[in-house]
């Protein structure tokens, strides 16, 4: 289409230099994610496509291509943060 | 332990491309481009023409005639086409030139660019795509329930120009938690944020302040503030919001949204409908429709404020308390992209769920402090 494409670049958060992200799956489905928790109350979770499909909450909750509706999260995942965190797998910053 | 180099941090800001963000942009309520004139809108770095046809369609062109590049938006609505004011040349709404009153024949090829539009709830939307696609179906804007109910009050809009700003600035806002406190005289209880596909999202609670007058029914008490607001594509903000009074619950719809006048300036849109109390006259919901939007108003011209005094930055320094920034504009970017380049983590599905507690024990301290303050000035 005419004009070049310019390279897309995406900057990385800043906070994940010091304290990346964690690979954690769910018991229940196997999604696996990546997690980092700032406290035991503050928590990221990225999402990669193929996961998002297999999670069933999301599944039960939100048949596709329904707008507007929100998928607030995954209560197994949750679960799985947690007995992560309890195995030492996921650290928890503020712990630090 | 290594310790950082103790030089001072550089702000970085890339130049801003010349493109514009592919998605639906509302231009305006709908009824106020129906009087049978053209109207002209500054956008995308260009200048649209908008009018009703005789179908009574609002229909959407590149203001520029293709013939001898006269302004249509200085024209008139002939027969449902728009006549340019140079040549009287017509043109449809599809974009085709129907008609040129002094010769026998339309050139071959006498097309203009013609702007998908969308009609709904009130508000007049147009499809911008820098790579000339057709509207993506799964990026529809969704039907706003209230807003075509006799249960709700009509749209109550306010519409302001910013010069000096990049758009991104307000879009920023979804996960700028802290910045709620400071500018928009909230008082923050939880706060996330969830971005998947086109749809960015933040729930925020909530509660009164007591520092600042927050707009209630008679003297009720504000219990809580409930907000449930998304992004539908980069510039259309829903945003379900409830205030809870010990009297009873006050609903409504505040819609965000803008679109770009050029890379430097942006008109801001924002409009609140109201679920009319039971009991309570229309004039009386209209009345309370415009309070609350004059309170959101003090928030978002305190917004401008900061801004067009302050550096774009494409690198901010963040602490742990705020919100996900580099996340949002990596979702952001997908709509400066073409869609074939699109990366899948600019639209993968990310949570951010903030904890609180730091911050509600500083701005509760803080705003016993203020009280104090006043009680003190009021005293002597």
């Amino acid at each position: 289409m005419g004009a070049p494409i310019a390279p897309v670049t995406v900057r990385p958060d800043v906070r994940l230099e010091t304290a990346p992200m964690s690979p954690v799956s769910c018991d229940t489905c196997g999604a696996a994610v990546e997690a980092r928790k700032s406290s035991w109350e503050q928590t990221s979770i990225q999402w990669h496509a193929a996961d998002v499909e297999r999670c069933l909450e999301r599944r039960a909750a939100m048949p596709p291509r329904i707008e507007g509706t929100l998928f607030a999260g995954c209560v197994s995942l949750r679960q799985a943060l947690a007995k992560a965190v309890e195995r030492g797998d996921l650290p928890v910053l503020a712990d630090d | 332990m290594t310790t950082a180099p103790d030089i001072p941090r550089q702000i970085e800001a890339d130049p801003i491309a010349q493109r514009y963000a592919r998605g639906w942009h509302c231009l305006g309520l709908s009824q106020d481009f129906r009087d049978g004139q053209p109207h002209q809108v500054l956008a995308f770095g260009t200048k649209l023409v908008v009018w009703e046809d005789s179908d009574g369609e609002l229909r959407v062109l590149d203001a520029f005639c293709r013939h001898m590049g006269g302004d249509l938006s200085q024209g008139t609505v002939k027969d449902g086409n728009i006549a340019c004011p140079f040549h009287d040349w017509r043109w449809g709404g599809d974009g085709r030139c129907k008609q040129i009153p002094y010769s026998r024949r339309v050139p071959l090829r006498a097309r203009t660019s013609a702007w998908p539009t969308l009609d709904q709830d009130g508000m007049l939307f147009v499809w911008n795509d820098p790579q000339g696609n057709p509207p993506i179906a799964e990026q529809a804007i969704p039907k706003i329930p209230g807003a075509s109910s006799d249960e709700w009050t009509d749209w109550h809009w306010y519409s302001i120009k910013i010069d000096g700003s990049n758009c991104r600035e307000i879009v920023d806002n979804v996960v700028d938690m802290a910045h709620f406190f400071y500018v928009h005289y909230s008082m923050p209880t939880y706060f996330k944020n969830i971005f998947e596909g086109h749809v960015a999202t933040q729930v925020m609670n909530g509660t009164d302040r007591g520092d600042v007058a927050v707009p209630s029914d008679d003297g009720s008490t504000l219990l809580a503030v409930k907000s449930t607001a998304s992004y539908f594509g980069p510039s259309f903000m829903i945003d379900d919001l409830v205030y809870e009074y010990d009297t009873g619950n006050f609903e409504s719809i505040l819609i965000n949204c803008h679109y770009p006048v050029d890379t430097d300036s942006f008109v801001l849109q924002y409009g609140i409908i109201v679920k009319k109390p039971q009991g309570v006259s229309d004039e009386y919901a209209s009345a309370s429709a415009a309070t609350m939007g004059d309170f959101i108003k003090t928030g978002f011209e305190q917004d401008v404020a900061i801004w067009q005094n302050k550096a774009r930055i494409d690198n901010p320094l963040l602490c742990e308390e705020d919100g996900p920034v580099y996340q949002l504009r990596r979702w952001y970017q997908q709509f400066y992209t073409d869609v074939d380049a699109v990366l899948p983590e600019m639209t993968e599905r990310f949570e951010f769920e903030l904890d609180m507690t730091r911050p509600a024990e500083a701005w509760s301290q803080e705003v016993a402090e203020n009280i104090a303050r006043a009680a003190e000035n009021e005293s002597v």
